[in-house]
This record gives C-alpha cells, structure tokens and sequence, in this order.
C-alpha cells in the first residue's frame, strides 16, 4: 500500500468515527426530556409537593407528572434505610427536595454538596437544593458511621441536563 | 455492607452511557484493522535513538544538589506521611497520610511519569536512605563493604507483582485501608522489607526488580520520551522505551496485577458482583468468621480472581499466537509482548482514576496546611475546600473512553512492531497479529464494560 492510500484510509476512518460519534450522540440541547426521565427512573419514593407536610409514609407516585416540586423520602430505621439503598435521581440544574425520617436521633450528610442535617424522630430533615454537580454522591448517617455501622443511606445521582 | 477504603471517594463517576459505550466499542474494531493495515512494513521501535537535552540541561538536572534536594524532599513526605498517619486524626479524608499515599503517590505519579519520565526515582525515599547509608558505611569502612548477592534471576519481578498485589489488597480489600494509621504501619513494614532486602541485594538492583513501586512507575515512564541515561537526561523516540524493556520472569504476572486490580475495583462497584458478594461473604460467615473478615476474605477472592483472569487471559492470547507456527514457546512469547500490555494497563488506571485524581487531589491545599486534621493551618489555606465541579460527567466520559481508544492504538503499535521484529516469515507475522489483536481487543472491550457498569 503506497504513502498516499495509507493517509487515505486513516482519513476515511477519522471521517467514519466523527460521523458514528455525530449520530450515535443523543440529539442536541433542543428536545429537552431530561425532567420526564428523572420522574421515571426515581426508585426513591416520590410524592407530589401537596403531600410532603404530611407525615405519611407510604408512598404516591404520580405518573402525570405535574410541574409541582418532587420530593423523595428516604426512611431511616433502626440506623438504615427502608429498602435498602436508595436511589435519587436528579438532572444537573434541577431543584432536590429530599426528606429524611428517622425513629432516632442523627445526623444525615451529603457528601460533595457538603449539606449537614439534623434528624429526630418527630422532625424530619429536609435537604432542598440546586444539583449543580453531576456525579454520585452518598447520603450517611454520622450515628451508624460513628458506631462503625455501614452509615449508607443512598446515593444522590446527578445526570448531565 | 461494611465500608471499605475508597470511603475517601465522595464523587463516584456516572457510567458511560449506552451510545458512547457502542461508539467506542465499534471504534475499537475500526481503529484496529485501519491500523493493521496502515501501520509500517519494518520495525521503527526496537531502536531508541536516544539523546541528551540541549545545552547542558541534561547534565545539570542530575548534578548533586539537584538529586540531593529530590532525595530530601522525598524523605520529607515519607517522615511526614508516617508522622500524620500515626499522630493525626483517625479520619481518613481530615488526614495527609491517606490521600497523599493513595491520591497524590499513588494516581499522581502516573501522569507525571508518563510524561516526564521515572521521576519517581529521584524521590524515592527508600532509594535516598539506602544510598545515603552505603555512603555513610562506605566511609566507616573505608570502603570494604562486603560485595552484595547476585539477585538471583528466577526472583525477576516476582517481588514487585506481590507488592503491588499486597497494596491493591490494602486499598480494595482490607476493611481499614485507608485508616491513617494503618497506612502509617503498613509503609513501615514495607520500608522495613525494603532496607533488608536492599543490603542483602544491592540499593540499585533492588530497585530496578523488587521494589514494587519504583517498577511500576518505571514501566509508566518508558512510555514518556524522556530517560536518564548514565546520570544525563535526554529524550528518545516516543513509546521505544517499551520495546526495551526486559521481561524478566514476573513481569506478565505484575501486569496482570495491575490490570487485574483495576478490574477488580471497577467491577466491585458493578451489579455482577455486588449481586454476588453477599452471598460469597454470608458463606464465610457459616464457617465461623466474623462479617468483617468474612467481607475482607470474599474481596480478597475477587482481586485474586480478576487478577488471574487478566493473567489467564493473556496466556490464552499467547498460546493462539504461538499455534500459528514459527517454533516459538509460548514462554517466550508470553514475553515477547508484554511490553505492548503496559499502554492497556495505563489507560485502565487513567480511565478508572481520572476523577479521583482531579478531585481528591485538590485536598493537598488544605492537607497541606493542615496534615493532622488537628485545626492547624501552616500555610493558611486550611481552609480551602475541594471543587466536586471541576469536571463534568460528560467530559469525564470523554475523556474516560479516549484513554482506553488512545491506550488500545497504541498497544497495537507496539505489539504489530514486535511482530515485525521477531517473526521472519511475512504471513506467520500476520496470523499470529490476529491473535495479539483479539488479547488487545479483550482487554480494551473490558475496559469499556466497566465504565459502563460504573456504580450502577
């Protein structure tokens, strides 16, 4: 293969990527489906903003997604989670509301936003703030952590917009 | 589950979307035959063509008080990183010795060896010690030290793969990891090791095959075009530091350390063996032990687990290659391209840390200040506090997936080169080519799992 056809492939294969990468990447900023996804994929509990001053635990989730605020619960008993390890879902940009509810006394951190709060078990914790990082992020509690307890309540997930 | 080191870790990384995995995986097999096919007729890169830096420069980054201050340095942050370890706060991210051992010395010195070359040798704390006491019994003796041991040549790099294995399974397995003061504990006994065997083999020897982590960092830096030579820094021909390196018996199995151990951390976040840990671990349990030790012993089985995979990966690579004829063992084939692993084993390390590197990191600026996590504040940036923003998820991805093509491409070079170099006959070249391209393409599709599969 002459100098000449070699250049000539390895452009045909640049151009080959670029053009791939162009089509394979979800469309531009335009069709913005980011808040419907984040509705979707939540496994936390959600409820709608009319529900959240109650002190109802179950949970309701709506499908019809109305612009009202989410907020997702995150139920702590006996030092860990409801569930297991939750999962909230978040796009870069939009407002979290979370609410911790404890049957004792804590303190619930979330890391990198670096957000403390106090728990009792008549007061819950209320975290509401704009996810401007994108990343995971964990979610503990300081009495497990400092009884050398796995201290993991969830985990924050914060997607491109 | 109980947590392990890496608690350090408060930003984890997204994993690469759907699209980006399958564009990547799809450049992979594009790039690869593009570059069978493209790629030079004769070998270019057994040869270095090495030469000294302009002007006197080569001559005076190695003069005395150049070295001496290195060395200096170096022995300062080791005293430092122990002295923090053992009086500072028990918590791991409020303490010097964590991050400094695990972030700035450990991800650190990769860049910096890949691009400027085995500087890690010049602040080697263990080397300068062994140095400055064999100046020093030198002169007590007046010169009648007694000849060190001929190293014995089966040993190669054994030492350096247990190493780097013992600290993969400090950061990955151990539950306590990434206590300072174990960490403090763990350097001393290793420095301890290190001393002896340095006076049973020679200060140099030892760091050239035993010394896990001057090995390591040495095999980053023969990617880097600049090498000191004789006491002279010059530069060389980009990557032809690799094809010289010697494979001495060891050297495939650190590399499958290597790979293996940043597997083992990338797939530890990921639903396959988060689904099977636990019950791995509540078996341990039924025989009688602890939770702790039962989650260290199932941790410690998958490190090994992945490191043998790499391992055992490779050799399958190797003995198709070695099918093809041309009365090679696969031995010797086994050594003939490992070197052309080392960019593979890079882009795992690059592509797995970026993030940790960026980010943890940036804690030096208040550790610094403040090494004991007591309130000091030394140079009055104590309070300065980490960016969790510094880089974006999709640039991360970006960069995450570039890593792992560019490390591919240039395993590929490297390896089609050797092929050039060993083989005679043209066609058994080609065919035995195939097979170092399905090892390459194995390790690279690896790679891009495990980004995808990241904490999901």
């Amino acid at each position: 293969m002459s100098r000449n056809q070699r250049i000539g492939l390895v452009v045909v294969a640049v151009a080959v990527a670029v053009v791939a990468f162009v089509i394979a990447r979800p469309g531009g900023g335009e069709d913005d489906n980011g808040s419907e996804r984040a509705a979707q994929t939540a496994p936390a509990q959600t409820e709608t903003g009319a529900a959240e001053e109650t002190a109802e635990t179950q949970t309701e989730t709506e499908q019809s997604a109305p612009p009202e605020p989410e907020v997702s619960r995150i139920r702590v008993r006996g030092g860990t989670a409801v569930g297991g390890v939750q999962r909230v879902q978040a796009n870069k940009g939009d407002t979290v509301r979370i609410v911790v509810t404890s049957d004792a006394p804590d303190e619930i951190h979330l890391h990198g936003y670096d957000i403390y709060e106090d728990v009792a078990p008549e007061k819950p914790a209320r975290f509401v703030f704009r996810a401007d990082i994108e990343g995971i992020f964990e979610i503990e509690s300081h009495v497990a952590e400092d009884a050398g307890r796995d201290p993991l309540l969830a985990r924050l997930v914060v997607e491109p917009s | 589950m109980i947590p392990l080191a890496h608690g350090f870790v408060v930003r984890s990384d997204l994993p690469i979307p759907e699209w980006l995995f399958g564009w990547a995986a799809a450049m992979v097999l594009v790039v690869s035959f593009v570059a069978l096919a493209v790629l030079w007729p004769d070998p270019r890169l057994q040869e270095e063509g090495w030469r000294p830096l302009p002007r006197g420069l080569g001559h005076r980054l190695t003069s005395r008080p150049v070295e001496i201050a290195c060395a200096a340095i170096g022995v300062f942050l080791f005293g430092l990183v122990i002295y923090s370890g053992l009086r500072g706060t028990q918590t791991a991210t409020a303490n010097f010795a964590t991050t400094f051992i695990y972030v700035v010395f450990w991800l650190g010195l990769v860049p910096a060896s890949v691009l400027l070359g085995d500087v890690f040798k010049a602040f080697n704390p263990w080397r300068a010690v062994g140095r400055a006491v064999a100046w020093v019994a030198r002169g007590a003796t007046r010169g009648e030290l007694p000849a060190p041991l001929a190293y014995p040549r089966w040993l190669g790099r054994w030492p350096a793969a247990a190493g780097i294995f013992a600290f993969a399974a400090l950061e990955l397995v151990a539950s306590n990891g990434d206590r300072p003061e174990n960490l403090a504990i763990a350097t001393l006994i290793y420095s301890a090791l290190t001393f002896i065997a340095m006076a049973l083999y020679g200060v140099e020897t030892w760091i050239e095959r035993g010394e896990a982590f001057s090995v390591y960092f040495n095999l980053f830096s023969r990617l880097s075009p600049i090498e000191t030579r004789g006491g002279v820094v010059g530069y060389r021909r980009p990557l032809s530091g690799l094809p010289a390196l010697q494979a001495l018996p060891g050297t495939v199995p650190l590399l499958a350390v290597m790979i293996g151990s940043v597997t083992f951390d990338g797939a530890a976040e990921a639903p396959l063996w988060t689904g099977i840990a636990p019950d791995i671990s509540s078996f341990f349990q039924d025989l009688g032990l602890t939770p702790q030790t039962a989650l260290e012993v199932t941790f410690l089985i998958g490190l090994t687990a992945a490191v043998l995979l790499v391992y055992g990966f490779y050799r399958l690579g190797v003995a198709g290659a070695r099918s093809v004829g041309g009365g090679f063992t696969t031995g010797r084939l086994a050594a003939a391209f490992i070197h052309s692993i080392v960019p593979i084993a890079l882009a795992y390390v690059a592509a797995h840390y970026l993030t940790l590197l960026l980010i943890q990191g940036q804690a030096v600026s208040f550790l610094a200040s403040d090494p004991l996590g007591d309130g000091a504040n030394l140079f009055g940036t104590a309070d300065t506090q980490i960016d969790y923003g510094v880089i974006g998820a999709t640039a991360t991805w970006y960069w995450q997936v570039g890593f792992v093509v560019v490390g591919h491409v240039t395993a590929l070079t490297l390896a089609h080169d050797r092929n050039l170099a060993i083989y005679d006959n043209t066609r058994l070249a080609v065919r035995s080519q195939y097979w170092m391209l399905a090892i390459m393409v194995g390790f690279t599709s690896l790679a891009l799992w495990l980004l995808s599969q990241a904490n999901t």
